[in-house]
Order: C-alpha cells, then sequence, then structure tokens
C-alpha cells in the first residue's frame, strides 16, 4: 500500500513538475469538436450512374426494380464542400446519403458554419471518449498446433452448417456464387496467407477492400476478428469442411473498427464503407460490429438514434440486405439489449444459440429494440469453429452467428435473384425453426434452407400438422398439456402427467467481449486429437433444441409480456395464472415443430 | 377421518391454483419477463443519479511565508472520499462529496522557522485530519452514452478537523539513533476550514486544484505564525 501511494506521489509530483513548462510553451490553439453539417440541398451536382456505380450495383438495382440512382446517391456539391473546408479545421468525411459533411471545428468555426446559407444543420457529433474500450479476454494458452482439428471441433464445424441446412444448399449447388459480400470490420489480418481462404483468393473472389481508418487499400492488418468473420462465410478446413455457407461468393472487405479503442469517427468509417459497398455493387453486408453503451442508452437503441442504423437502414432501401450481430453484452445487467445497427428495423440482427443445448447463449443480446419491435430476427450458432491466426479455433460472440446467417442469405439469394431485400429478409424469418413462434432471444430461431428451398419451389407444405398441444381454460389458470398422442410419438419413454424435475448443466462460455473484440477458446484437454468422445462424434445432426417446449404471452399488438423455454419431462406442461393475462393477450406454445395460439378474450 | 381428507384435499387444490406455472415438476431453460428485463436504470455514470468513490492526492503548491516554510513535494493532501452526482440535464449535474482528508505540511528547517517553535529538528510536520462536505456543479463537455465522458466541476467546500498533530523527528549525535515527539489536539489550527475548487476530468481520472479560503491558525496565533500556503493541485482516480 505504502509503495502504491509513494508511486503515485512521484507519479503526481511528475505531472505538476511538467506543467510550468507546458504552460510556458507555444499559445495552445482552439478546442475543436466534430460536427455533422448537413446541407440544404445538391444544387448542380452531375452524376452518371454508369460511371459511379460497378455494374453490379447496376445489376441490383435492376433486379429489384429500384430506380438507377436516387438523390441520396448524387455527390455533394463541390463548393458547398468547400466552403466547408474554408470554415473548419478539418473534414473527417463527406457522405452523399446524408448530403452531409462530417469536420472538425472550433467554437468560432461553428458559428461561422451555422451562418453559411448552405447549411441546414449543425449537430455535434459524441466527442471521442478518452478511455479505452474494454479490452478482450486475456488470451489464455491455445492449442499448441492449431492446424490439427480434434474430432469434436470438426463435428462442431459440421454442425455450425448443417443446423442451418448447409447440406440441402449444397445439393441445390448453392454456395454465394454470383452474389457479392461486403464485410465491416476490425481487419483481416493473415487471411490472404490462411489455408482456409486458398481457394477464395486463388480464384481473386476479394473483388475489393478498403480500410476506412488508414485510408489505403491494404485491411490485412489491424487485428484478427475481420478474418474469423471471413471463415464463417467462405473458410474451409484442410479436408474441405465448409466453415460458412458462402465459399462461392464475391467479397469487398472493410476495416472500420480500431482494435483497442472506441471512438466515435468508427461509425463515420461504417458510414463511409456502407457507401463504398453501394458503389461497388454489395448485395449483403455483413458487420459484426456493434456500438453500445459509451454512446448510447439502451432506450436509444431503437433505429432512429445512431448515424450507422439510418445508414443501414438506407442500405436497405438501395437493396442491400444488412446482417449484423446482436451483440455480446445479454449478461451485462447495464446494457443487455442489442447494440447499433443491429437495432435498424431492416437490418437482420443475428443472436447466437449454444451448440450443446440449441438454446440462446447467455452473452448474446436480447431483444426487443427500444421500440419494442423483434430483436434478434433469427439466431445461429454462437460458438463456432473458425479460422485464427496458423490454424483453427473455437470462439465464441455473435459475431460469428452473423456470418453464418449472411452466407444463409447468400445461397437464398442465389436462389432466388429477383427476391427484393426486403423480401429475402423476410424469407429468411419464415425459415426459421421457430416460426412463427418468436422470442426476443432466439428470434425466430435457427434458418432451415429445406424449408426456404421448398417456400421457394412453392412445394406443397409437409403432411398436415397435428396439435401437439391442448389448452384447457380452467376458472383461474390456463393450463397447456402435452397431447398423450404426440408424448408417445415423440420420446423413447412415455411422459407421465407429472414428474419430478431433473437436473442437469450446460457449458456456457465465459463473459464474451464485446463484438468485434471476441478472442479465440483455449482448446480443452479433454478435446485434444482423438480424445473426443464418441458420443459427440456420433450425435445425430437434428436442431439440438429440437425437443423443448416453448411459450410466451404476447399483447395485442405482438410485443411479448412473457417467455419461457421448458425442458419437458411431464405432460401437463404449463399452467398460467389467468390474472396475468388480460384481453387480446394471445398465449403462443412452439413444441415439436408446431406452433399453437390461444387467444384471450 | 373424513374431515381431514376434505381439509387435505382442499389444501391441495388450492395449492394447485395459486401456485405460478414454474413452481411445478418443469425445468425452466429460459425465462424473461419483458417488462422487468428491460427497465431502464436511474443509476449510472450518465444516468439520473451515479456516487462512486474515489482516492485524491494533492500536493501542497503556492508560496509560503517565511516563518512556516514547507517542503514542497512531501507537503500534499490524501483524500479518499464518496461521490454523489445528480445529473439535470446531459451537459449540467450537481454533486455532493463526503470524504476523509488528511493534510500534512512538512515544515522545512530554516534557520528563520517560526512555526510552531523555531527550534530545529531533523524533520517535521504539521499533519489535520478532517471530514470535508464538497458541493459542485458539473459542465459536461459533449453527447455521450452511459459513461462520465469529460467534464469541468466547480466546487465548493467545508469541514471540520477531527484531529491534528505535530510530529518532530531528532537525530541526536548521542544516544538514541532517532527521537520522535508527537503532539496531539494543536491549539493554534482552526477546526472549520473552508475553500472553493475545480476539477477537469475526463472519466476515472481528474486534475484537481483546490484553494483554502479560511486561515490555518486560530485568530490568537495569527500575528505569531505566518500563514501556509493555500493551494493544493493534483489527481483524483475513481473508482467506477
Amino acid at each position: 500500500m505504502l509503495y502504491l501511494i509513494r508511486r503515485f506521489q512521484f507519479v503526481v509530483c511528475g505531472l505538476l513538475l511538467s506543467l510550468p513548462g507546458w504552460a510556458a510553451g507555444t499559445q495552445l490553439p482552439p478546442p475543436t469538436h466534430r460536427y455533422w453539417v448537413e446541407l440544404r440541398d445538391k444544387a448542380g451536382a452531375a452524376f452518371n450512374p454508369a460511371t459511379y456505380f460497378h455494374p453490379a450495383a447496376q445489376a441490383r438495382r435492376q433486379r429489384q426494380h429500384l430506380p438507377a440512382f436516387d438523390l441520396t446517391d448524387a455527390p455533394v456539391n463541390a463548393a458547398y464542400v468547400a466552403q466547408v473546408q474554408a470554415h473548419s479545421d478539418t473534414v473527417l468525411l463527406v457522405s452523399r446519403w446524408f448530403n452531409a459533411v462530417a469536420c472538425q471545428a472550433t467554437a468560432a468555426q461553428l458559428t461561422a458554419l451555422s451562418k453559411l446559407p448552405m447549411v441546414r444543420r449543425v449537430t455535434e457529433l459524441p466527442d471521442r471518449p478518452l478511455l479505452p474500450a474494454a479490452q478482450p479476454l486475456p488470451s489464455k494458452a491455445v492449442g499448441k498446433d492449431k492446424m490439427t482439428i480434434s474430432a469434436a471441433d470438426r463435428q462442431l464445424a459440421r454442425q455450425q452448417t448443417r443446423t442451418l441446412g448447409g447440406e440441402a444448399f449444397q445439393r441445390a449447388a448453392l454456395d454465394g456464387k454470383g452474389l457479392r459480400i461486403a464485410i465491416f470490420d476490425v481487419g483481416f489480418n493473415g487471411a490472404d496467407q490462411h489455408p482456409a481462404f486458398r481457394e477464395l483468393f486463388a480464384q481473386k473472389r476479394v473483388v475489393a477492400s478498403y480500410d476506412f481508418v488508414r485510408h489505403v487499400p491494404d485491411v490485412f492488418h489491424g487485428g484478427t476478428h475481420g478474418l474469423e468473420v471471413l471463415s464463417c462465410l467462405a473458410g474451409r478446413l484442410p479436408d474441405g469442411t465448409l466453415l460458412g455457407l458462402a465459399p462461392g461468393a464475391e467479397y469487398l472487405l472493410a476495416r472500420t473498427e480500431r482494435m483497442h479503442r472506441e471512438v466515435y469517427a468508427e461509425e463515420l468509417d461504417w458510414l463511409a464503407a456502407v457507401e463504398w459497398a453501394d458503389r461497388n455493387g454489395a448485395d449483403i453486408i455483413n458487420s459484426s460490429l456493434g456500438y453500445t453503451s459509451r454512446r448510447y442508452f439502451p432506450e436509444e437503441m431503437n433505429g432512429r438514434t445512431s448515424l450507422v442504423a439510418r445508414a443501414a437502414e438506407l442500405a436497405a432501401r438501395k437493396g442491400i440486405l444488412v446482417v449484423n450481430a446482436a451483440g455480446n453484452d445479454g449478461d451485462n445487467e447495464d446494457w443487455r439489449t442489442v447494440g447499433t445497427p443491429a437495432d435498424a428495423d431492416s437490418v437482420l440482427a443475428v443472436g447466437g444459440i449454444n451448440p450443446e443445448t440449441g438454446l440462446h447463449l447467455d452473452f448474446s443480446a436480447y431483444g426487443p429494440s427500444a421500440d419494442r419491435r423483434l430483436k434478434p430476427n433469427v439466431a445461429a450458432f454462437g460458438t463456432v469453429l473458425a479460422a485464427s491466426p496458423g490454424g483453427y479455433s473455437r470462439i465464441d460472440g455473435t459475431s460469428f452467428a452473423s456470418p453464418l446467417v449472411a452466407g444463409f442469405a447468400a445461397c437464398a439469394w442465389q436462389q432466388q435473384r429477383n427476391l427484393t431485400a426486403m423480401a429475402l429478409f423476410q424469407q429468411i424469418q419464415e425459415s426459421a425453426s421457430l416460426y412463427p413462434y418468436y422470442d426476443y432471444a432466439h428470434g425466430y430461431g435457427i434458418p432451415q434452407a429445406e424449408v426456404l428451398l421448398r417456400h421457394a419451389r412453392q412445394a406443397a407444405p409437409p403432411a398436415q400438422e397435428v396439435a401437439t398441444v391442448s389448452f384447457v381454460a380452467q376458472d383461474s389458470v390456463l393450463a397447456v398439456f402435452i397431447r398423450p398422442e404426440i408424448a408417445r410419438q415423440v420420446l423413447t419413454r412415455q411422459l407421465p402427467l407429472y414428474a419430478d424435475s431433473v437436473g442437469g448443466t450446460d457449458e456456457v462460455p465465459n463473459r464474451v467481449a464485446p463484438l468485434g473484440k471476441e478472442e479465440a477458446r483455449p482448446t480443452p484437454a479433454s478435446e485434444a486429437p482423438g480424445e473426443a468422445s464418441a458420443g459427440a462424434a456420433v450425435r445425430p445432426p437434428a436442431l439440438p433444441a429440437a425437443g423443448y417446449f416453448y411459450w410466451h404471452v404476447a399483447d395485442a399488438n405482438g410485443v411479448l409480456r412473457r417467455y419461457e423455454v421448458l425442458e419437458v419431462s411431464q405432460r401437463a406442461i404449463l399452467r398460467i395464472p389467468r390474472r396475468t393475462l388480460q384481453p387480446g393477450d394471445v398465449v403462443r406454445v412452439f413444441y415439436q415443430g408446431i406452433t399453437h395460439s390461444y387467444p384471450i378474450q | 377421518m373424513r374431515r381431514i381428507l376434505k381439509f387435505t384435499a382442499a389444501f391441495g387444490m388450492a395449492i394447485w391454483l395459486l401456485c405460478p406455472a414454474s413452481t411445478y415438476a418443469q425445468r425452466v431453460l429460459l425465462h424473461s419477463d419483458v417488462a422487468e428485463d428491460t427497465i431502464y436504470g436511474s443509476f449510472g455514470p450518465n444516468r439520473r443519479f451515479f456516487n462512486h468513490i474515489y482516492l485524491g492526492y494533492l500536493p501542497v503548491v503556492g508560496a509560503s511565508n517565511p516563518g512556516s516554510d514547507i517542503r514542497y513535494g512531501s507537503s500534499s493532501e490524501f483524500m479518499l472520499g464518496l461521490r454523489n452526482k445528480l445529473r439535470l440535464s446531459e451537459p449540467v449535474s450537481i454533486g455532493l462529496d463526503l470524504r476523509f482528508v488528511r493534510l500534512s505540511y512538512v515544515l522545512a528547517q530554516t534557520d528563520h522557522k517560526l512555526l510552531p517553535t523555531p527550534t530545529v529538528h531533523h524533520r517535521e510536520s504539521v499533519a489535520l485530519s478532517q471530514w470535508q462536505l464538497e458541493g459542485f456543479v458539473r459542465l459536461n463537455a459533449g453527447a455521450r452514452g452511459n459513461v462520465v465522458g469529460r467534464y469541468l466541476d466547480l466546487s465548493g467546500w467545508g469541514g471540520w478537523v477531527m484531529g491534528t498533530a505535530h510530529r518532530a523527528e531528532d537525530r541526536p549525535s548521542t544516544g538514541p539513533r532517532r527521537v520522535q515527539t508527537n503532539e496531539r489536539g494543536l491549539p493554534y489550527l482552526r477546526r472549520w476550514p473552508y475553500g472553493v475548487g475545480a476539477r477537469l476530468g475526463s472519466g476515472r481520472y481528474a486534475a484537481v486544484a483546490r484553494y483554502r479560503l479560511s486561515d490555518t491558525f486560530t485568530p490568537a496565533y495569527q500575528s505569531a505564525y505566518p500563514e501556509l500556503p493555500r493551494w493544493t493541485v493534483g489527481l483524483e482516480i475513481g473508482w467506477l
């Protein structure tokens, strides 16, 4: 303690001694702040979409019956930009979409800027917080030879695509070919050298890249998170096993994020990247990034507050499907909900599923959005096997669920190329394992390729759905029973009407770092090569949570009041006190693939 | 017996009807009550109310008067406090600190020394242990989430000196190697100090400057002892 106090004294004295010299130095320039300058019009701006847009971007608009361009695509008036430049310290970003300029200016310059006739509004951008962002968990010793993959890891790699119906896509020869997927991330260290992407780079399917932080085309630095995310779209194991569903797509790689700092400039970079992706013909944007408590409050996660949420909405209007990780703050009591831009209405927010249980992972952020919309929309494995520097590693985070679903979207879009982005969004939701049931942990569940392909072929639905449960309205409770014939069909042992509960444990990963900063898990000794349990190797590929009982109570607007997932151990599965239900409410249950609704009168 | 059975049946039925669903023999794997789980708190660094513990070290600065010269660097204020902040709007908050402060003046052993006696020692100090209350107005810069952000605090403080001590250390040439003398309850020090201050902070760190408006010595001793430096400038670290 004494040592610490002495050390503290030393630091303070050092700082104080440095003050006179600092004060005696040259006069400091006046402080500057960041401002968002919105301009009135785009008068006089000439625009030729044929020269500005990549042919892929033009084709995307044609396919979706969108105009070749709209006013938001036209360039910002150069004279206006020059005037803002003249009245500010530095111009940080010029946004066509928002007809705005982000700049750094002093208070005096701000006054002058506000008086310019072409300026509609000037708002201050959040300041650059000086504290570093939450640091990633300290990296523990990872397996010595990460190129050697255990049987359990290989099984996980297969499961992460198989639960989405990857085999159905492969049978239909769908691998994202002809699609362009933009990935916004921290950095793609070593991706160009990694064996997981040998084919991708050999076939030159990384068609463009840009580092919006350093303003250089090279993105293979800054961090490995992008490498891990890319592998969940286009990576392969040495034996050819796919880690993601879109190995045939073309990729646009953008670095928009700094690894160890949370600065507002990242959102400006995200906006610049989305305009760049649009220009270069991106069909899908995967953003495994999110912005939370350093800049916003949970109640601001309404899809209208943040710049990136509004930019993502504009991207959707231009025919781009934006897929975003829900966030890793599910176990953060101070936040818990999705970050932005996952909060935007037109952004497909993806939650994380535990591969062991098939249920929501604790760290995966919960919905709803602040304005009570469904979030996350769908879910995929939040624990995956991904390419990592020097090999392959297990890693946790919704950052990796998002590219799995982005790959799913690429295959779906490849098959139905004329779908609009929002029609595809809807089809992905409708194909999910729980649909039409939903909750704020799983969304509509895990998208299913078989369902989506059947929908696309307009094939007849599977055999007539049979009721799996019965609702019995009693005086004071609404009781739900699993029908005896279903219990006999689906279970090897007959369910008793009542039973004592059964204990059990799930393997839940430790606290996961924020989006963009997740790190690979150490390889447990029990998962060393050749030591995988026989059970893991032979586990059937069915969805793990297929036998659970999901129920919720929704109000007349579909906003949930309460939801639960139960392990089924008896037929008398649920009793809801009627005093907790209100007229207009709907009780929905999902069991054995079938959703039943019971409206409260 | 029939009566007992009837009672037991009725009791069992009552339990059956009144117990919530979760008490039945089903293992709940996931549960959420949306209204409860989406309550937005009022406590936090940029919420309605926030409090946290902090630690500060502020060396004494400013010129000392002949007769009460001090050793700079060693003379300092050490404080441990609880800060309470009430947010009025995004840029403006008010707050109240309660803290323990130990202010120590290490006296320079000069020939013209007067405080508290002209006697020269090897080392000598006067220390005041105080409880202080400080009200402040906080001006924050820039929009931000639930973080402290960058701020300027303007404050006024007052305190009660709960203990005073004069400590002298001598190194006689003969006899014991070191002789320490402690004297407590010093009659020449004021019991009720007060002053103003300012803080410039970012997140958990703040640079602090404080100016004492009250005199150090009681009126009876003011003519005998020259005033001690009034400024302290240093750093605070918050436990957020």
